[in-house]
């Protein structure tokens, strides 16, 4: 079963995703800062990372660059979800490495389908 | 040698060849030949005609040829010289019939050298007046406006550049551009601004403001250039506030509105999970709270954005009532300003059309063909109101009355999207003052109006003078008998240069206005500057606000005071401490044989009448204590104060009724006996 790792400070939302996400058939952990998100990806890589980018602390964009930075986790697949609707956010997102992007309201079945994409892809690369 | 001495030496040569060789010849003719008398006379004849003939016919041509050629090169050359001067020496010989000709010449180049001069003059006076017009249209114009030579010198500001530049002593003629404005990209941009007069655009961005200019070169010829600016620096505030204000709160419902609908996905994919159920209808809960606090933030930035660039602008409220009675006429409508008239800030053209349908209702509704109409100072708004005498309206009937549209038209606003843009409403109620109801329509005021200044107390006018009103010749029976609440009065009040009327101070400014049957009339006034043919002094400068050059262009009070004259008419006049006004205005009218001696009424003897024993019955204070609103600005002006006084009367009204005072004859009788009782 391939685990999923969501990062958002948004409790409200971690709790309706990581069920959701488990109806999918994903196995899902969550994390609500960036610091405790790159912990749990040392501690033991997910197979895919959904990363919010406005969180306290150190930002979505932060940990997707020290992710990329890293070789175990250079290839990790990272979705980006963002509040914002700007285009140039999704750009600077791709440029730093981000497999997709999704913008908040989102429906749940649309995010579901492009993490299994990511995941499908990932694994044929393996 | 000249031609003329060599053509002369030529001549007398050839003569003298020709006579001598002509008596060589006759000599050795007379030698050989034997002749007699007759044959030498014609011998003599033949050997000297030749010479005699070259003499002859020279001395016939210098005379009346060449003479005459000389004589016409001189009368050319001092007409070149001296084109007016007139020719005394007419030209003789053979050359005498071309005088007639020169003359012509000599006439029709004065004549046209008198058009050129004419026109050349006339040419002038236009540019001189076009030139004029220029620059009292760059007078006038809000716009700043600079105009530079070729050499970004200053050649011209107006008044509004001035006012933008009043803290940089770099503006002046003959100063470079480039000390007003050091920005490289403006010397680059005047140095290759396009021949043919198009404009270009530039923004000059500066610590304390952004300047947007315009320039466009004036004519080709020359390098001068025209320089149009605006100080945008308030505009791109203000977006930029919205847009920031805005990027902060859109990320935010969407953040609300992503994990609602996550929620109500997880809620609906639950089935018994009743833990889980519990907390997801929880979150539901939170996050459509949040939603609810987000969307109000986007409504009010909307609004206050929407307010703020609408095109609300400073408006007097009796201009604008003025255009309403004109839409109002053709429906038989009056309406009636009253009060103190104020600045609004509404868009004119909405609003009147807004007004206009809700009056012809109203009317209808009432089915009345008058209104009083009046602007009241509120809070932080203004309340206009409509009245009537009679009943309020049901609000079941104004809620009606917001869905009327403005005109015969689908697509028309109605009569709440021109209350929405003014961040108004309207309702219905009794107005406090009187026994009256109106329509009320609370609108923005303008932050428009000078600052009240600070009064001087130590100069108050003194209360009593050598001169009482109560000297003043009784009223005929007819009006005496009139009650105060259908009197036809005028208020007035004057500003002096002193408070020592009869020893030299004179007035500088008389306004007054009018109140006929109870209410004050807010179109009706007469406010009028007075040049006081001397110095104001400093001191009472402090007080009114007048100084030399604002009545330098005033006319005297001889024309001043027989209009006043005019406007009072017969009603009766009304000032507050009267005995100083009608002192001032008297002996005025001394001077140009004017006489005011028609019954007059003083608020501040019947105010102390009312209250003897309350302290202070200065209009000031009797404003505050009747809580008379007024604009700041207005007092210490002529007319504000006359509308103040005004205003006071009114209020005085009701309490000398209940007192038992009710006609003119009443109210003259109560004043003289507080002034007799003062005096003692």
């Amino acid at each position: 079963m391939a685990r999923v790792l969501i990062v958002d400070d948004e409790p409200n939302i971690l709790l309706s995703l990581e069920f959701l996400m488990q109806q999918a058939g994903l196995e899902v952990d969550t994390a609500d800062t960036g610091e405790s998100a790159l912990a749990k990806v040392a501690a033991s890589p997910p197979d895919l990372l959904l990363l919010d980018i406005s969180l306290p602390g150190i930002s979505g964009f932060d940990v997707l660059e020290r992710l990329r930075e890293q070789p175990a986790t250079r290839a990790l697949p990272v979705v980006m979800l963002t509040a914002h609707g700007r285009e140039v956010e999704k750009e600077k997102g791709i440029a730093l490495g981000a497999d997709d992007y999704i913008t908040k309201p989102f429906s749940t079945q649309e995010l579901v389908a492009r993490i299994q994409a990511l995941l499908g892809n990932s694994s044929r690369m393996e | 040698m000249p031609p003329r001495q060599r053509l002369l030496g030529l001549w007398l040569l050839l003569t003298g060849i020709l006579l001598f060789s002509g008596i060589g010849l006759l000599l050795w003719l007379d030698s050989t030949l034997t002749l007699d008398t007759t044959e030498r006379a014609a011998v003599w004849l033949l050997c000297l005609l030749p010479g005699v003939l070259v003499l002859v016919l020279g001395a016939l041509l210098e005379k009346r040829l060449f003479r005459p050629l000389r004589q016409f090169q001189v009368l050319l050359a001092r007409l070149v010289a001296a084109p007016d001067a007139q020719s005394d020496f007419p030209l003789d010989g053979w050359l005498a019939p071309l005088q007639p000709d020169l003359d012509q010449i000599r006439e029709g180049w004065r004549g046209d050298r008198e058009r050129v001069l004419v026109a050349r003059n006339e040419g002038a006076a236009h540019a001189a007046y076009i030139q004029q017009e220029l620059e009292i249209l760059l007078q006038v114009l809000d716009l700043p406006i600079l105009i530079c030579d070729e050499h970004q010198r200053l050649l011209l500001f107006n008044p509004a550049a001035r006012t933008l530049f009043h803290d940089q002593p770099a503006l002046g003629l003959g100063r470079q551009v480039s000390q007003l404005l050091p920005h490289a990209s403006l010397g680059d941009a005047l140095r290759q601004l396009p021949a043919d007069g198009s404009p270009r655009q530039l923004l000059l961005p500066g610590e304390a403001r952004w300047l947007r200019c315009e320039l466009r070169k004036l004519d080709a010829q020359h390098g001068g250039a025209l320089i149009v600016l605006h100080d945008t620096t308030h505009e791109l505030e203000a977006g930029q506030r919205w847009r920031r204000a805005l990027a902060e709160l859109l990320p935010r419902l969407r953040g609300h509105t992503g994990s609602m609908r996550s929620a109500v996905e997880a809620l609906l994919q639950a089935e018994d999970k009743l833990e889980l159920k519990r907390r997801l209808v929880q979150a539901i809960n939170q996050e459509s709270q949040m939603l609810t606090e987000r969307v109000s933030e986007l409504t009010r930035l909307v609004e206050s954005q929407q307010l703020s660039q609408s095109s609300l602008e400073d408006t007097w409220s009796n201009d604008l009532f003025r255009a309403l009675q004109e839409r109002l006429t053709a429906q038989s409508i009056t309406l009636t300003a009253i009060g103190i008239p104020v600045w609004i800030r509404v868009d004119g053209p909405a609003l009147l059309a807004m007004l206009e349908v809700m009056i012809t209702h109203l009317c209808a509704t009432l089915k009345t063909p008058s209104l009083d109409v009046e602007v009241l100072l509120g809070n932080h708004r203004v309340y206009l109101d409509l009245i009537w005498s009679g009943s309020p309206l049901s609000e079941q009937l104004l809620s009606r009355w917001r869905d009327l549209p403005l005109f015969d038209d689908e697509l028309s606003p109605k009569i709440s999207d021109v209350l929405n843009q003014h961040d108004a409403d309207l309702w219905s109620l009794i107005r406090k003052s009187e026994a009256r109801a109106c329509l009320r329509l609370p609108v923005p005021s303008s932050l428009r109006g000078a600052l009240p200044r600070a009064a001087d107390t130590s100069q108050e006018r003194p209360e009593f003078h050598d001169f009482s009103i109560a000297e003043l010749p009784p009223p005929d029976s007819v009006q005496s008998h009139t009650p105060l609440t259908r009197l036809e009065m005028i208020v007035f009040d004057t500003e002096t240069t002193g408070l020592n009327l009869r020893g030299g101070d004179r007035i500088i400014s008389i306004a007054a206005c009018r109140i006929i049957n109870g209410r004050l009339l807010a179109q009706d006034s007469f406010d009028q500057l007075v040049n006081p043919q001397r110095d104001i002094p400093a001191a009472s400068t402090l007080i009114h606000g007048l100084c030399n050059d604002d009545v330098a262009s005033a006319p005297p009070i001889d024309i001043i005071l027989p209009r006043f004259r005019h406007y009072v008419g017969s009603g009766v006049l009304v000032a507050h401490n009267a005995a100083f006004d009608l002192l001032a205005v008297r002996l005025a009218g001394d001077e140009c044989g004017v006489s005011f001696d028609m019954p007059v009424l003083d608020t501040l003897l019947l105010s102390r009448a009312l209250d003897p024993t309350l302290e202070g019955h200065g209009l000031d204070v009797l404003a505050e204590r009747f809580q008379l609103i007024f604009p700041p600005g207005t007092r210490h002006t002529a007319l504000g104060d006359a509308r103040v006084t005004a205003e006071l009367l009114l209020a005085l009204l009701p309490r000398l009724n209940a007192r038992g005072v009710h006609t003119l004859e009443d109210a003259l009788a109560l004043q003289m006996r507080v002034e007799l009782e003062s005096k003692r």
